[in-house]
């Protein structure tokens, strides 16, 4: 028999972080559709959609009508940590569930949210891993300023100093704002080894494009000597960079080049029934991810409960588009294997390394601690690779 | 079996006729401390983001203040001056706000969402913790008074053996004394003595 299912998509497509809300957005719909379509499992969806618009003041509201109005008790949704945090309170009261599909920087675990992107041992600290040995540990730090900017290079500095770098300077720029010269002379006097990029959105393309321009003066600003590094672009703001991002480096679980047989699948779905989504990302294929999950989870269990359901999740091992994706069953925080890729000279990111076996979640550092000795089980245990990373599998 | 009747030592703690401050934007959880604290007879006044330049600190009791989007400009003290029992709003318990709010000073903590309670079992934690921070900071403020006279005491003593001819502990003996007769401290008495007797010499009404 076929379950209806109405699931909440709760996604910010205006406002200073549109371009990561648009690809949750596509991302999220386009499972609804091909679950929808396909009828392999016994699920019906309906999407629930509302769209705060990048107000964070917005969240709750728009998350409390989704499950009162429209009888959605899984929400698929969320950028910012702050929106995050707006819509627990509604999750515990309403007994409904949170799938959030984006990289974050932990410090949390929820028993009404579903963690299907990276926390920081499966972003910044793998990333870091591969820079320091390649480019030096005396990086500049810049980010938007909220918590994502803050806690990132919070972490990523206790890291390099306990690597016996040196940070060389550490900025932040206002949700939005452009205006980024200052910063940019700062880069250019310091010289730092590498810049940990947190920003977001247009912040983010502003300074990208002027770290360009200062190595079309200068070639010490190369990216192939000195790169920017990311944990938070997607392959649609780089395509917009075009050449300007050549070089630079970011981690995700999933890139659109990935060269594997489900992701050929996956890509080929995308062209057929999200045409319009051209350069799907980390944060697309998690949204879609966590949709396929949810489906999956009430099919085993021939039910709508959302305890149940996650019951059923931690124990499935989906074939996502990125690779088999599980959910650790203490912290609610996706398994993950990352790859680190460059950006390429025509937009689009070439993959350089890549995770030997995937990472087992540690929102509070509570493992993997900032040494690279006391790194988690995961990482550990794993074998192969080179000059001392052994998780880190280099692929270019 | 016996059992201890519960007789509490002290009178049920009041927060009655006392005001709060709230360093939070405009949002539930400060429509729910409100509620709260209207119900212990208490006031609450919200700003948002700074707190006025002519605050009169003295006229509030306690501060509530954002651990997750504040910054230390916000305040009209600095880090660590806290003029009354502070309680911090946690909603992110990412290690770097909560080391800020540390920073800033905080007697407790509240997480966020707040709902319906938490708001006077966080006052008292604060006010016993912001009391036993005054305490503590004035014990010390003495102490600290006390090893800067050190120099003084030394200087008494050294004098009071050139003039009566005794050894350094009989020299130390006969300043405690007189310190004790005049009800002062060894390091007032060794004060009034150097002030007195500025060249040195020393004179005194001794028993």
């Amino acid at each position: 028999m076929t379950q209806e299912l109405p699931i909440g998509v709760l996604f910010s497509t205006v406002g200073p972080y549109a371009s990561l809300g648009r690809e949750g957005f596509l991302g999220a719909s386009l499972a609804i559709a091909e679950i929808n379509a396909s009828g392999t499992l016994p699920v019906r969806l309906s999407a629930v959609v509302r769209d705060p618009k990048g107000n964070t003041e917005a969240y709750a509201g728009l998350c409390r009508s989704m499950v009162e109005d429209g009888g959605a008790r899984f929400i698929v949704g969320c950028t910012t940590s702050w929106s995050r945090k707006e819509v627990i309170p509604v999750l515990e009261k309403t007994g409904s569930q949170l799938w959030y599909p984006c990289p974050y920087e932990g410090f949390e675990g929820n028993d009404h949210v579903v963690y299907v992107g990276a926390c920081p041992n499966q972003h910044v600290v793998p990333l870091l891993d591969y820079v320091l040995e390649r480019f030096g540990a005396n990086p500049m730090l810049v980010g938007s300023n909220y918590i994502w900017g803050w806690e990132t290079n919070r972490i990523a500095r206790e890291y390099v100093e306990a690597r016996g770098g040196r940070v060389q300077g550490e900025r932040f720029v206002a949700l939005g704002d452009t205006d980024i010269g200052r910063i940019i002379e700062e880069v250019r006097l310091k010289r730092p080894d590498f810049v940990l990029n947190t920003l977001i959105g247009p912040s983010s393309a502003a300074f990208v494009e002027a770290y360009w321009e200062l190595g079309q003066e200068e070639r010490a600003f190369d990216p192939r000597h000195r790169p920017i590094i990311s944990c938070n672009w997607t392959e649609t703001e780089i395509a917009a960079l075009g050449e300007r991002a050549h070089g630079h480096l970011t981690i995700a679980p999933y890139f659109q080049s990935l060269d594997t047989p489900a992701n050929a699948r996956f890509l080929a779905t995308v062209r057929r029934l999200a045409p319009g989504a051209n350069h799907p990302s980390a944060f697309f294929a998690q949204a879609y991810a966590a949709v396929q999950m949810i489906a999956r989870g009430v099919a085993a269990t021939g039910s709508g409960d959302v305890g149940r359901v996650l019951e059923a999740a931690k124990s499935d091992t989906y074939e996502a588009p990125f690779g088999a994706l599980g959910i650790h069953a203490e912290t609610n925080h996706a398994i993950l294997a990352p790859h680190i890729a460059r950006a390429g000279d025509k937009g689009g990111f070439e993959v350089v390394a890549t995770t030997a076996t995937p990472i087992v979640p540690d929102p509070y550092l509570a493992r993997s601690a900032n040494s690279a000795e006391r790194r988690g089980p995961a990482a550990s245990v794993a074998a192969g690779g080179e000059r001392g990373l052994p998780y880190l599998r280099v692929i270019k | 079996m016996s059992r201890q009747t519960y007789l509490p030592s002290k009178p049920t703690p009041s927060f009655t006729g006392q005001r709060a401050l709230i360093l939070h934007r405009p949002h539930a959880t400060v429509d729910a401390i409100i509620r709260q604290l209207t119900q212990l007879g208490m006031a609450g006044e919200c700003f948002w983001p700074d707190l006025p330049r002519d605050l009169d600190a003295g006229l509030y009791h306690a501060i509530f203040f954002d651990a997750d989007l504040g910054y230390d400009a916000q305040f009209s003290w600095g880090a660590g001056e806290c003029p009354m029992p502070a309680i911090a709003l946690v909603g992110s318990e990412a290690p770097g706000r909560v080391a800020w709010a540390i920073r800033r000073g905080t007697d407790a903590h509240l997480n966020k969402p707040v709902g319906g309670g938490g708001i006077y079992a966080a006052l008292l934690i604060a006010h016993q913790a912001f009391a036993r921070r005054q305490e503590l900071r004035q014990a010390v403020g003495e102490l600290e008074q006390r090893l800067a006279q050190r120099e003084l005491v030394a200087a008494a003593t050294a004098a009071l053996m050139q003039a009566e001819s005794l050894s350094a502990a009989s020299a130390y003996r006969r300043l405690r004394r007189l310190a004790m007769d005049e009800r002062l401290t060894i390091e007032g008495m060794a004060a009034r003595l150097a002030g007195s007797q500025p060249t040195g010499e020393l004179r005194h009404d001794s028993a």
